[in-house]
């Protein structure tokens, strides 16, 4: 009895050594946390199918994903932003959209957390600097009709990320593009130097945001699209933003998608572009790629092999909305892959 | 203090140790071992200010006195280049409000946290029922044990909603005359809350460390007092505490420097403030530590590496900081030694 246990771990043991021995390659992704619960549902379906690569997924933040996919520490560095030009001179990597993500602007306005505000890029600014401090400013009433006097009192607190974060950057370039007074004064980073407002709050990662957001009446916050369950179950309204046709709206699927067909066009082959305030009238205004981060010179064959294959897979299977619905992304225009897979290509 | 390495040396050795062969390696190994504690840290702040150098250079002295953060813009075109060393366009950086607030934080901690430790230190020793001392006794080094971020998530979920929504509108609405304790009772994240949170943390520590140079005491100062006719309390604070000061400064000194330090739980509670110095106890403040770790993410992308260079000297900053609190607390100690040496 004893000897067959022991046989069968013996042999357990050899099966399990020689599965490691198969399985040569080993691919590491780290970076943006918002990409990263998409990449888990891949990574999982992916290996399925592909026993033989091991990929590891890590949420580290875009900052990081970008600074090791430069370092070669990993193979894929996820960001929300792509890479600015000072960088990119020193250190040429692919930047390669793999899916289409939004913001959306929450509040906690009691009373008014089941309704849509409307917010517009000029109201924002003038929140985030201090200059419009009460939720029924005249301002905040006058593009907000039907709510004028449902609006309290309340102090507005400000909420923004303590931390270099990809929501950040496309929050301050909505403000930047919309907002004159914003482009000459703070403009757009991943990391931008708040004006000093008194109640302002920085909080960290997104589930920070929702926290801090639902304990504090009167606050305002920007939080990934991909937290959207987060944010209503912690009951947070969410506004319709003003974009550049001057329309109010909503962050749905049609409006992401109407956002992402105005600007597929003007996408260069490198990709490197701000989807933020597209044209058109239903277009939502604050939407950007998801990007993967990848030198186009891998130091080992096999492991280019390989990650170019995931990464086509990510393009085609992993579009389903199966994966994407689930953090509420949206696949790529066909345009958009078609570029995408043409950079992939570039990998040796 | 007056003791020396070979003095511990001389002390074992005679009867355990064969002669001078033995004692001469004994003695270069403790040499060794004590060197190596002072070249650490001199390594560290040697690699500090060595990899900081260039923002030592493009900042200035000016470092220390501006309010402003700005790590510039990193998707601007061209650089900002002062003293030789470039950064990005528009860059400012200034250390001021993380400065004050490191120092500021820190010290409330201290007057919230002493107090109270040492309370609880005495009764553990003299009060608490010998039968359910050593429940005691665990349940603090429990407290030493728990992990900041664990402190953290707890003050971000329980701690700042109940400052931001309770106890804030509480006190400012009925101790709004003392200052700094009016205006805006703010959202929770904030001075208060990293303050609560920080004392949290350091009381374990202050605690354990008390009782046991207390318990080293030896029992007669308390007895003795208590034979003058001194009530408990006089004999506690009049005759133990003053005879164990030394202890007891290393102890607080210990908890400054954790206070100073601490990183994640703060970050989770501060608000993290930048540009802005807190209005009131409830505003948001941001500290050395906190700053460091949520600016490092976005300082990774700076392609002139400034940023990072920045940072660095904070820690720099940081690093001299502590030095300075620890440098002063002993000063403060001889001297006291020294006067009490002159009375007797």
């Amino acid at each position: 009895m004893r000897k067959t246990l022991v046989l069968a771990l013996a042999a357990l043991l050899l099966a399990s050594m020689g599965g490691r021995a198969l399985a040569a390659t080993d691919l590491l992704e780290t970076g943006s946390t918002l990409l990263y619960p998409l990449m888990n549902l891949w990574v999982d379906a992916y290996q399925h199918g592909n026993p033989n690569v091991q990929i590891t997924t890590q949420g580290t933040g875009s900052g990081t994903g970008i600074s090791q996919a430069i370092s070669g520490v990993a193979q894929i560095g996820a960001s929300d932003a792509y890479m600015a030009d000072a960088q990119m001179a020193s250190s040429p990597m692919l930047n390669i959209p793999l899916a289409i993500s939004a913001q959306q602007i929450n509040y906690n306005v009691p009373g008014l957390n089941n309704v849509h505000l409307n917010l517009s890029g000029p109201v924002l600014a003038g929140i985030y600097m201090g200059e419009i401090q009460f939720w029924d400013d005249a301002k905040i009433k006058a593009i907000n009709k039907e709510y004028g006097n449902k609006l309290p009192h309340t102090q507005i607190v400000p909420i923004h990320r303590a931390e270099g974060s990809g929501d950040t950057f496309i929050f301050t370039q909505y403000l930047t593009k919309s907002t004159p007074s914003w482009k000459a004064g703070p403009g757009f980073g991943t990391t931008i130097s708040w004006p000093a407002v008194a109640t302002a709050v920085g909080a960290s990662g997104n589930p920070g945001m929702v926290q801090t957001c639902q304990n504090t009446p009167g606050s305002i916050a920007y939080i990934g699209v991909s937290f959207l369950n987060q944010t209503e179950k912690a009951g947070l309204g969410y506004a319709a933003l003003q974009n550049q046709a001057g329309k109010f709206v909503l962050p749905t699927e049609p409006n992401i998608a109407a956002a992402a067909g105005a600007t597929d066009k003007a996408t260069p082959p490198d990709e490197r572009i701000s989807l933020i305030f597209a044209p058109g009238e239903n277009s939502y205004p604050i939407i950007n790629y998801e990007y993967a981060i990848v030198n186009p010179k891998q130091s080992d064959p096999a492991k280019a092999a390989e990650l170019k294959k995931f990464l086509d897979w990510s393009l085609s299977e992993g579009q389903s909305s199966k994966f994407l619905g689930a953090v509420h992304f949206l696949p790529l225009p066909a345009s958009i892959q078609k570029l995408s897979r043409a950079q992939i290509a570039k990998i040796q | 203090m007056g003791l020396r390495i070979g003095d511990a040396v001389k002390a074992v050795s005679p009867a355990t140790l064969q002669r001078t062969g033995a004692q001469a390696f004994l003695r270069v190994l403790t040499g060794v071992a004590a060197l190596i504690s002072f070249l650490i840290i001199f390594l560290m702040l040697f690699f500090l200010i060595y990899y900081a150098y260039p923002a030592i250079r493009f900042n200035g002295l000016n470092f220390l006195t501006n309010p402003i953060w700005n790590i510039g813009n990193q998707y601007g075109s061209g650089v900002t280049t002062r003293n030789g060393f470039s950064g990005p366009p528009g860059a400012s950086f200034g250390a001021l409000v993380f400065i004050f607030g490191s120092v500021v934080t820190a010290a409330l901690t201290m007057v919230v946290a002493v107090p109270l430790s040492m309370m609880v230190a005495l009764s553990l020793v003299y009060r608490v029922p010998r039968r359910i001392r050593p429940l005691a006794n665990a349940l603090v080094e429990l407290m030493a044990g728990v992990p900041s971020v664990v402190y953290g998530l707890w003050g971000l979920v329980v701690l700042v909603p109940w400052i931001g929504q309770t106890f804030a509108p509480w006190v400012t609405a009925h101790f709004g005359f003392v200052p700094f304790f009016g205006g805006s009772a703010g959202s929770g994240n904030g001075l208060a809350a990293a303050v609560f949170i920080l004392a949290l943390m350091v009381i374990p520590i202050m605690v354990a460390t008390t009782r046991d140079v207390i318990l080293a005491q030896s029992n007669s100062l308390f007895e003795a007092s208590m034979a003058l006719g001194s009530t408990s309390w006089q004999a506690m604070v009049r005759a133990v505490l003053p005879s164990v000061r030394s202890g007891i400064v290393a102890s607080i000194l210990l908890s400054f420097g954790r206070a100073l330090g601490e990183t994640m739980a703060v970050l989770m509670v501060c608000g993290a403030a930048i540009n802005t110095f807190p209005q009131n106890f409830f505003s948001p403040v941001n500290t050395i530590a906190a700053v460091i770790v949520s600016q490092l993410e976005s300082a990774l992308t700076d392609a002139t590496g400034m940023a990072q260079r920045s940072l660095a000297e904070l820690a720099c900053v940081l690093f001299i900081i502590t030095l300075l609190v620890n440098i002063v607390a002993r000063g403060i100690m001889r001297g006291a030694d020294r006067r009490e040496g002159a009375h007797q």
